[in-house]
C-alpha cells in the first residue's frame, strides 16, 4: 500500500516538475473575445475553456507540443507551441453554409449534400409571436408551405398544406416529427373553445423547423409521408458556461374587418320598408300605408335603444407571455431546461388560452462510445371560452355561435331590460323583440352564455424520450430511442337553463376525458464510411414500432335540480354517457437509407420503408424515395463559371409515399353497434367497412436547381415539383336510398398537385454597421382532381351539415365552390336575377300573390319560368350551379430584416392569389328575415330604374340574398398581401450591460397582420368555416375574423 | 475485423428482439361494436336487430318527429313562428329544395336506412338467424320487418311521388328495394310505379298479418312492437290512400266487427278508444294506441334537437317546446263545427297567455321530450272504415255515421255529427280527422290521397294539384348518385 502512495506521490511530483502553464486570448478575426472554446493537448489529456474575456489558462507537460483550439462555429486551428508562454489565437469563423444541417428522417445531412427537397426555417421566426402554436408562424416563410389561420378562436389548428392539398377525405396536414417522435396533430377538444395538439410545444423552445416535401426526403416515413413531414427540434445546450435568457411580451390583440352593420333607427325603418313590400303579410293593411312591424324601445336613459353587437362579442385581448431557459454543454453533457408560461385573451369575449410548460433536453457522452440522452416535455393548456364562437369546423350554423350573432341581432333592442335583466323571451328562447311586433329578433341574447356558460377544454401533454447510442467504431452505431406521447384531454361544458342551448334541457354540463397515449420505438444501425477521401458511403438500417391507444369517456347531464348548480358533480336529473372514443392502432415498419457521394459531386440516395398498419390488417406495403444531385459547381470542367456562381446544383427526386391520416382504426370492419328502443337493447348496422381498404398513395416528382452568386450573397432556388395522388380514399357515399348508416371508404380517387417553387435569398448589403437581407418566395401550384368513383361524379361538403357550397368533381381543383350565378337587380322590378344553366335570365320574387298570376320564378318578361321539361320550374344547385376554385393558385412571402447598428427591423408580407372565398356570412348580411343587415342595403333597389345590387326587400325573402340557394353574390377573389409580421427591435450594447452581469438585451415591438391588402369584403380572407377539411375549403360562414396584434417585448441573455 | 463482424453480428441480433412485436397489434377486433360476420349469432344479437329496425324507424328525422311534422305543417292549420330552416320552415313555404338537408334529404336517407335495416335483416335471418331462433320467432322477426319496411315505404310515397289517385298510382314512385345492402355498388335502381310500391307494402304487410304474433306479454310492447291487428290497421290506412275503399272495409271488420259502438277489437289485442282521448296523451300504451314509438331519457333513445313533436308544437309556460309552428286560426281551429267545449280543444290546445297564440299541446313533456310519437291509434282505423262505407253507399251510410261519432262523442258529447247526404257523411268525416289527429301528421296525406288543393295559409300561397312543390322534390343527393333516378 505503501509502495502505491509513494508510487502515485513520484507520479504527481515528476508531472509537476516538467509541466510548464500557457496562458493565452482567443479571439476571432475581428478581435473580439470568443468563449467557450476548447483548448485541448492532442492526447486529450489537458484541457480548458476560454472565459467570458477569451483567456485560458492551461497546465502542459513539456511532451505536449501543440495545442488544438475548437468551438463549434470556428474553423479548428493547431498551434504548435514554441518556447513563449503566451499563445494568442485568432479564429476564423465556420463557413456556416457549408456546416448547415438539415434534419432528415433518423438523422441529421449537411444542406449542401442533400438531394431531397427541404425547407429549412429557423426556430426563431415562431418564437416570440402572437401564436399559440409554431405552425401558425410559418406563413410565407417557405416555398411550398401554405398556412391559414381559419379564424379568429384562439389555439385554432391552421389550415396546413405543403405543395398543395393531397387527399380529398384523410388528413391533408404534415406528419409532424418532433424530435424523432410522430406528434398528434389537429383539434382535440370536444368543446367550443379549439385545442390544437401542437400548442404543447412552446414556440420559443424551437430550434429548427425542417420541412421535408418531395418523396426522396420523407419517404423514410413511407406510409405517413404523402403530406410532407415537419421535423421539429427543440433546443439543446450549446457548448459554453451555463446560460440563462428571459424572454417576455405582453400584447394587445383587436378584431378587424368587423362587418358594419344597421343601427336601431336604419334597422327599424329597413325592415318595415321589407315587411310593407310583403304582400302576404300585408294583407291587412292596405297597400302603401305601411307596416309597423318593427319598432324602437327607450331604454333606461329614455332614449331609443341602438345595441352595437359587437361591443358585446369582441374585445380588445391582452396577453402576456414568459419564458426562460437555461442552457449550456461541457466536454460530455448538454442540457437545456425551460419554462413557459403564456396567458392569452382571445378578441372573442371570454375566449382564452393558458399553457405552462417545461421542457428539459439533455445529452450526455458517457464515454468515448456510449451516449445517453432525453427529453421531458411536459405541457398543460387551459383552451378557455364561454360560448360557441361559431367558427370551429361544424359550428357555422349553431345558433348560439357569435359570429354570426353579432350581425345577425336586431340592434335595436338590448341584452337587457329595463329593469337591467336579461333581455330574453321564454316564449321562444330567442332574445326578447321589446317592442318589435314580431315573436322574433335574433337568435339567443349572447350576453346570457357569455357570462353563464362554459366551454372549457384542458389538456395535459407529456412528450418524452430517452435513447441510448452505442458507437463501437467511428463508422459505426447503433441507436434505440423510446418515446411516449400522452395527451389527455379534459373538456368540461355547462350551458345554464336559464336561456339558450341549456334552456330546453333546463341546464347542462357535459365532462369528458379523452387519453390519446402512444409510444414509439426505434432501433437504428448507421453506417457511415469514406474510401480515400472519395467514396462516401452512408447506411441506414431501422425499424420502429408506433403503437397509439385512445380511450374517452364522460356523462352527460341534464335538468339542473337548482339553478345555482353549474358543475357536472352537482344534482341533475338525467345521465347519459358522452365522449365514449375506443381505439387502438399499431404501425410496424423497416426501413433503410443508403446514401454515396463521389468526391463531394455526384450525390445519390435511396429511401425506403415498409409499413404493416393495423388499421389496414394483413396488408404490407413499401414506400421508397430515390434521389440524385450533381454539384457542378466542384467540376473542373466548370472552369471559368466557377468565378460567378458560388453553387451551382442540379437535383431531382422520385418516390412513392403513402397517407393514412384519418383511417378510422376499424375501417376495413362491417359492424352493427349498440343502441336503445324504448330502453330495451338494439344492435343497429352503423358501419359499412370494405376490407379491401390501403394506403392512400402518392407519387412525388421533383426537379431543382440551386444557385449562388456572388460568394452566395444572392442565391436563387427553384424547383418543379408533381405529386401525382392516387387509391385516394374516399367515403364513397352510395345512393341514399341504398340505406347504409355511412359512406363505404374506397380507393378510388386520383389527383395531382404541380408547380414550381422560386426562392430567393439576397444580402443586399453587408457591412459593419448595415445588414440588410431579403428573401423571397413564391410558389404557384395547381390543384385538379382526375377522378372520383365510377359513377361518383362528385363529393358535396355541406358547412355545418346545412350549406352546401363545396364540390369536388374530376376536372376541377378540390372543395371548388359551387354556386349559382346571378346579374344583379332588375332595374325595373327590384327582383334579384338569376342565371340559369343556359344562361338565360331568371327573376325571383319572394311572396308572390297566390292565384294573382304571380310567381317566384319568373322570365325577365314576367311569364312563369319553366324548365327544360316546360315544366314551372327553379334555380337550383343541381342544374345551374358552376364552379370557381377555392384552391389558391399561387402562395408566398416576402421578408425583410434590416440590422443597423443597434436596430433591427423585420417585415414579413405574406400573399396568396387566384383562388375565390365563398363569403357566406354576406348572404346572411343581406337576408330578409328578421336579421340585421350589412349597411350596403341602404342603397336598396326602391324604384323602378333604380341601380343597385340589393333587391328590393321583401319581409321573409331567404332565396334573393343567397341564404337558401347559394349564389355568386357571397363569392369573392381570394387575392391578398398582408403585412403579417412587422417588429422593430434594439440591442442594448454589451457595454451598458455588463455591470448588471448581463449578456444581451433586446427590446422590442411587433404588430401582427397590421394590414390586409385586398378587395374581399369580408374580415379577411384567409378563413376556413371547416376547418382543415380539404374538400370544405374557402368558406367564410359566420366566422369570426383574425384579430390584429401589437406586442411589445424583451430578451434578456445572463 | 473479427470483433467487428461479432459487432454487427450482435446489434443485428439485438435489431431482430425488438422487431418481434405482438401480433394481436396488427390485427385489433372492434371493442364496442359487433362485426357483421357474427351479427346473427346468438338469439339475443336477432332479437337486437329485430329491435333496430324500430331505431330507425323512430329516429327524429322519420318517425319518431319529423315525418309526423311535416305531415302538419305541409297543411293551412299551422303557422310558422320561426322562420327557421332547420325546422321546416322550407317545408311550410311548400318549397323546399332536393338540397335541403334538413328536410328533403335527412328523411329520404332516414326512410332508406331504415329499409335497409329490414332488408339487412330478412337476408340474415334467411343465411342464419332462422337457424338460431326457431322457426316461429323467425317469422314473428320477419313479419315485424316487413311491417316496418312497409310502414317506410308508405310514407315515403306521401311526400316524394304523385298520389296514387293521380293516374291509379302509374306515376314514378320509389326505388323498390327489397334485398340488403352492405358496401358499395348497389346505388343505381329506378323508380318503380307508385302501384308497384304499394303492390309490395301491401305484399309485406300481408306477410306480417300471417306471420305476427297476436299479443305480446305486456301492455307495452302491444303498443311498441307490431302485432296482428297492427299490420291490419296499417293496411286499412294504405286502402284507403288508394281509394280501394272495398278492401279498407274488408281489413277494417277484422278488427271492428261491431256494428255499434262500443266498436273494439275481438281478437289479438283488444284495441278499443279510451274513454276520454286526453288518456292516450299521458298514457302511452292504451290499448288505443295501436302502434307508437317508445321514448327514454337515454341517449339516442329520443327524438334528438329539433326534431321532437313537442319542440315544434307547443310551449308551454318557461320550459316546453319552442313553439315552431301555431295553430292558424284560419285552419282548423277556427272551424266552428270544432266547438269550443270538445276535450281536443279545451284539454289539447294550449294558449300562450302574452301572444295569445294557440299550440297543439298533445305532446307534454318537455326536453328530452318522451311523448312516445303515434303511428297509428284505434281511432284512424274507426274513422278510414267510416269514410270507406259513406263512400261505398250512396245513402248515408248508418255504420260509418255511428263511427264518426263515436270518435266526436268520445270528446265532445254535446254534439252529434249528422249527415242528410253521403257527401255530407264523408265530409264529417274529413273533418273529424282534422280535428281528431291534429299535431299527429295526418292532414298532409289526407290532402294528397283525394288531390286536393294545399291550401293557402299566412303568406303562403294554395298549391295546386299541378303546382311544382305540391310534392318534394328528390334529394339531390340521391339524384347526384343514383344514375336512374328521376326527379319530381
Amino acid at each position: 500500500m505503501i509502495l502505491i502512495f509513494t508510487a502515485v506521490f513520484v507520479f504527481i511530483l515528476s508531472a509537476a516538475a516538467q509541466n510548464r502553464t500557457i496562458t493565452g486570448k482567443v479571439t476571432d478575426e475581428r478581435g473580439t473575445p470568443v468563449e467557450g472554446v476548447s483548448v485541448l493537448s492532442p492526447d486529450g489529456k489537458q484541457g480548458t475553456q476560454t472565459d467570458s474575456e477569451g483567456q485560458y489558462s492551461i497546465s502542459l507537460p513539456a511532451s505536449v507540443k501543440t495545442l488544438r483550439f475548437s468551438n463549434v462555429n470556428f474553423e479548428v486551428i493547431s498551434k504548435s507551441l514554441g518556447s513563449q508562454l503566451t499563445v494568442n489565437v485568432s479564429l476564423k469563423a465556420k463557413d456556416s453554409r457549408l456546416e448547415e444541417v438539415v434534419v432528415v428522417g433518423y438523422g441529421t445531412q449537411k444542406r449542401r449534400e442533400a438531394t431531397g427537397s427541404v425547407s429549412s426555417v429557423k426556430g426563431a421566426v415562431t418564437a416570440d409571436r402572437p401564436v399559440q402554436s409554431f405552425e401558425q408562424a410559418l406563413a410565407g416563410r417557405a416555398t411550398g408551405v401554405q398556412v391559414t389561420i381559419p379564424n379568429g378562436v384562439l389555439n385554432t389548428p391552421p389550415v396546413f398544406r405543403i405543395r398543395g392539398t393531397n387527399s380529398i377525405s384523410l388528413s391533408s396536414y404534415p406528419l409532424i416529427v418532433v424530435d424523432g417522435i410522430p406528434s398528434p396533430t389537429g383539434d382535440f377538444s370536444s368543446t367550443s373553445a379549439a385545442g390544437n395538439a401542437l400548442a404543447s410545444i412552446n414556440p420559443n423552445d424551437i430550434e429548427s423547423i425542417d420541412i421535408a416535401k418531395d418523396a426522396s426526403a420523407a419517404a423514410i416515413y413511407g406510409s405517413r409521408a404523402a403530406n410532407g413531414v415537419v421535423f421539429i427540434t427543440t433546443k439543446k445546450g450549446k457548448a459554453g458556461k451555463t446560460k440563462i435568457n428571459y424572454s417576455g411580451s405582453i400584447g394587445f390583440t383587436t378584431a378587424y374587418g368587423v362587418p358594419e352593420v344597421l343601427n336601431a333607427q336604419q334597422y327599424t325603418d329597413y325592415k318595415n320598408r321589407a315587411a310593407t313590400n310583403n304582400q302576404n303579410l300585408n294583407t291587412t293593411n292596405p297597400a302603401g300605408s305601411g307596416y309597423t312591424k318593427f319598432a324602437l324601445t327607450n331604454g333606461p336613459d329614455g332614449n331609443p335603444i341602438n345595441t352595437n353587437w359587437a361591443d358585446y362579442v369582441y374585445r380588445q385581448g391582452f396577453s402576456q407571455d414568459h419564458n426562460i431557459n437555461l442552457s449550456g454543454a461541457n466536454e460530455t453533457t448538454s442540457y437545456y431546461f425551460s419554462g413557459g408560461y403564456s396567458k392569452q385573451e382571445g378578441i372573442v369575449m371570454s375566449n382564452d388560452f393558458i399553457r405552462k410548460n417545461i421542457l428539459m433536453n439533455i445529452d450526455s457522452r458517457f464515454n468515448k462510445k456510449i451516449t445517453i440522452g432525453g427529453k421531458v416535455s411536459y405541457s398543460n393548456e387551459q383552451n378557455l371560452a364561454n360560448v360557441s364562437s361559431g367558427s370551429l369546423s361544424g359550428e357555422a350554423f349553431g345558433t348560439a355561435g357569435l359570429g354570426r350573432t353579432q350581425f345577425v341581432t336586431a340592434p335595436n333592442v338590448s341584452p337587457y331590460k329595463n329593469d337591467g335583466t336579461y333581455n330574453i323571451s321564454t316564449a321562444g328562447n330567442f332574445i326578447g323583440a321589446m317592442n318589435n311586433s314580431i315573436a322574433q329578433v335574433g337568435f339567443y341574447n349572447p350576453v346570457v352564455g357569455l357570462d353563464l356558460n362554459r366551454q372549457n377544454s384542458e389538456t395535459n401533454h407529456i412528450q418524452s424520450t430517452i435513447y441510448g447510442q452505442y458507437k463501437p467504431f467511428s463508422w459505426l452505431s447503433f441507436k434505440s430511442t423510446y418515446g411516449i406521447d400522452y395527451l389527455f384531454v379534459d373538456n368540461e361544458t355547462f350551458a345554464t337553463p336559464v336561456h339558450g342551448d341549456g334552456f330546453a334541457a333546463i341546464g347542462s354540463a357535459t365532462s369528458t376525458l379523452g387519453k390519446y397515449k402512444r409510444w414509439t420505438w426505434n432501433n437504428i444501425l448507421q453506417f457511415d464510411y469514406s474510401i480515400k477521401q472519395k467514396h462516401n458511403i452512408s447506411a441506414l438500417a431501422g425499424q420502429e414500432q408506433d403503437r397509439r391507444t385512445s380511450v374517452g369517456f364522460g356523462i352527460n347531464r341534464t335538468q339542473v335540480s337548482d339553478p345555482v348548480y353549474t358543475v357536472i358533480q352537482a344534482g341533475w336529473g338525467i345521465n347519459n354517457s358522452s365522449g365514449s372514443v375506443y381505439g387502438e392502432n399499431y404501425l410496424k415498419s423497416v426501413f433503410g437509407r443508403l446514401k454515396y457521394d463521389f468526391n463531394k459531386k455526384y450525390f445519390i440516395e435511396g429511401n425506403v420503408r415498409q409499413d404493416e398498419y393495423s388499421a389496414l390488417p394483413f396488408q404490407k406495403e413499401t414506400f421508397w424515395g430515390v434521389s440524385a444531385g450533381w454539384d457542378i459547381n466542384n467540376e473542373k470542367l466548370f472552369g471559368r463559371l466557377k468565378n460567378v456562381f458560388s453553387t451551382f446544383k442540379v437535383r431531382g427526386s422520385y418516390g412513392k409515399v403513402g397517407n393514412t391520416g384519418g383511417i378510422g382504426d376499424y375501417a376495413t370492419y362491417s359492424t352493427y353497434g349498440s343502441g336503445l328502443y324504448g330502453g330495451n337493447p338494439t344492435l343497429l348496422f352503423n358501419q359499412a367497412g370494405n376490407n379491401n381498404l390501403k394506403w392512400e398513395t402518392s407519387k412525388k416528382l421533383d426537379i431543382g436547381l440551386n444557385l449562388g452568386v456572388l460568394n452566395d450573397r444572392i442565391t436563387i432556388e427553384a424547383v418543379y415539383y408533381k405529386n401525382d395522388q392516387s387509391n385516394l380514399i374516399l367515403n364513397v357515399p352510395q345512393a341514399p336510398s341504398a340505406g347504409l348508416p355511412t359512406s363505404v371508404p374506397a380507393n378510388v380517387g386520383t389527383m395531382y398537385n404541380k408547380g414550381i417553387e422560386l426562392a430567393l435569398n439576397i444580402v443586399p448589403v453587408q457591412n459593419k454597421n448595415f445588414t440588410w437581407t431579403m428573401n423571397f418566395n413564391y410558389t404557384n401550384n395547381k390543384n385538379e382532381v382526375t377522378a372520383l368513383a365510377p359513377g361518383l361524379n362528385e363529393v358535396l361538403v355541406a358547412s355545418s351539415g346545412l350549406e352546401t357550397v363545396n364540390r369536388t368533381a374530376p376536372g376541377y381543383s378540390v372543395g371548388s365552390i359551387w354556386v349559382v350565378r346571378q346579374a344583379g337587380v332588375d332595374p325595373a322590378t327590384g327582383s334579384r336575377i338569376l342565371i340559369n344553366q343556359a344562361g338565360n335570365r331568371v327573376l325571383y320574387r319572394f311572396a308572390p300573390i297566390a292565384g294573382a298570376g304571380q310567381f317566384n320564378w319568373t322570365n325577365p318578361d314576367g311569364t312563369r319560368y319553366l324548365n327544360a321539361a316546360g315544366q314551372p320550374g327553379t334555380i337550383n344547385q343541381t342544374a345551374d350551379a358552376v364552379m370557381y376554385n377555392s384552391t389558391p393558385k399561387f402562395y408566398g412571402g416576402l421578408s425583410n430584416s434590416f440590422k443597423y447598428k443597434n436596430f433591427d427591423l423585420d417585415v414579413l408580407l405574406t400573399y396568396q392569389g387566384g383562388n375565390y372565398v365563398y363569403y357566406g356570412s354576406w348572404a346572411g348580411l343581406h337576408d330578409q328575415r328578421f336579421w340585421n343587415n350589412h349597411i350596403d342595403v341602404l342603397q336598396a333597389w326602391q324604384n323602378p330604374g333604380d341601380v343597385s345590387s340589393v333587391p328590393r326587400p321583401v319581409y321573409g325573402d331567404n332565396v334573393s340574398n343567397g341564404s337558401a340557394l347559394p349564389m355568386d353574390y357571397s363569392l369573392f377573389k381570394g387575392d391578398f398581401i398582408k403585412v403579417k409580421d412587422l417588429s422593430i427591435g434594439y440591442n442594448i450594447p454589451s457595454s451598458h450591460l455588463s455591470k448588471l452581469r448581463i449578456s444581451s438585451a433586446r427590446f422590442y415591438v411587433r404588430g401582427s397582420n397590421l394590414f390586409i391588402f385586398s378587395d374581399y369584403p369580408g374580415p379577411d380572407p384567409e378563413v376556413s368555416s371547416n376547418g382543415n377539411s380539404a374538400a370544405g375549403q374557402g368558406v367564410d360562414r359566420n366566422t369570426i375574423a383574425n384579430g390584429r396584434t401589437l406586442q411589445m417585448g424583451v430578451n434578456i441573455g445572463f | 475485423m473479427k470483433n467487428k463482424i461479432k459487432y454487427i453480428i450482435g446489434l443485428c441480433l439485438c435489431s431482430m428482439l425488438t422487431i418481434s412485436c405482438n401480433k394481436d397489434y396488427l390485427t385489433p377486433i372492434p371493442q364496442t361494436s359487433i362485426t357483421d360476420a357474427t351479427a346473427f349469432d346468438t338469439p339475443e344479437r336477432v332479437l337486437n336487430q329485430v329491435r333496430s329496425m324500430y331505431q330507425g324507424l323512430k329516429n327524429g328525422n322519420f318517425y319518431g318527429g319529423r315525418y309526423i311534422v311535416y305531415g302538419d305543417i305541409r297543411t293551412e292549420d299551422f303557422i310558422n313562428e320561426t322562420t327557421n330552416g332547420v325546422t321546416g320552415f322550407d317545408v311550410w313555404n311548400l318549397n323546399p329544395l332536393g338540397t335541403s338537408q334538413n328536410s328533403v334529404k335527412n328523411l329520404w336517407s332516414q326512410a332508406y336506412y331504415t329499409i335497409n335495416l329490414c332488408n339487412l335483416f330478412i337476408d340474415g335471418m334467411a343465411a342464419k338467424g332462422s337457424s338460431v331462433v326457431g322457426a316461429t320467432l323467425s317469422n314473428n322477426y320477419l313479419g315485424e320487418a316487413r311491417l316496418i319496411r312497409a310502414l317506410s315505404y308508405y310514407s315515403l310515397l306521401q311526400l316524394y311521388a304523385r298520389p296514387f289517385a293521380d293516374g291509379s298510382g302509374n306515376k314514378p314512385g320509389l326505388p323498390l328495394r327489397l334485398t340488403g345492402i352492405k358496401g358499395s355498388g348497389s346505388s343505381d335502381l329506378a323508380r318503380s310505379t307508385v302501384a308497384e310500391v304499394y303492390t309490395q307494402i301491401l305484399i309485406d304487410l300481408g306477410f306480417a298479418e300471417t306471420n305476427l304474433p297476436l299479443n305480446y306479454t305486456t301492455a307495452e310492447l302491444n303498443t311498441t312492437r307490431a302485432h296482428r291487428n297492427t299490420s291490419i290497421a296499417l293496411k286499412t290506412r294504405v286502402y284507403l290512400t288508394m281509394q280501394n275503399y272495398p278492401a279498407v272495409i274488408n281489413e277494417a271488420n277484422k278488427i271492428v266487427a261491431q256494428n255499434l259502438p262500443p266498436f273494439s277489437a275481438t281478437s289479438g289485442v283488444a284495441h278499443a278508444l279510451q274513454p276520454n282521448i286526453l288518456t292516450i296523451f299521458t298514457n302511452y300504451i292504451t290499448t288505443e294506441s295501436i302502434f307508437s314509438l317508445p321514448m327514454t331519457t337515454a341517449a339516442g333513445d329520443n327524438p334528438g334537437t329539433q326534431n321532437q313533436l313537442g319542440y315544434y308544437f307547443v310551449r308551454n309556460g318557461s320550459s316546453l317546446g319552442s313553439a315552431e309552428y301555431s295553430l292558424n286560426v284560419s285552419g282548423i281551429l277556427g272551424n266552428p263545427s270544432w266547438t269550443a267545449t270538445d276535450v281536443r280543444k279545451t284539454g289539447l290546445v294550449f294558449t300562450n297567455g302574452t301572444t295569445g297564440k294557440k299550440f297543439v299541446s298533445k305532446y307534454q313533456l318537455a326536453s328530452p321530450y318522451l311523448d312516445f310519437p303515434p303511428v297509428i291509434r284505434y281511432a284512424e282505423v274507426l274513422l278510414n272504415l267510416a269514410e270507406a262505407l259513406a263512400r261505398t253507399n250512396v245513402a248515408v251510410d248508418a255504420k260509418g255515421l255511428a263511427l264518426v261519432n263515436a270518435v266526436r262523442k268520445r270528446s265532445d258529447p254535446a254534439t252529434t255529427i249528422v249527415a242528410v247526404t253521403q257527401q255530407q257523411l264523408i265530409d264529417a268525416i274529413l273533418l273529424e280527422r282534422r280535428i281528431e289527429f291534429l299535431g299527429e301528421g295526418m292532414r298532409n296525406n289526407d290532402i294528397m290521397r283525394l288531390l286536393q288543393t294545399i291550401p293557402a295559409k299566412g303568406s303562403v300561397a294554395s298549391k295546386l294539384p299541378s303546382d311544382q312543390g305540391y310534392i318534394w322534390p328528390i334529394s339531390s343527393d340521391e339524384m347526384s348518385l343514383n344514375k336512374l333516378m328521376t326527379d319530381n
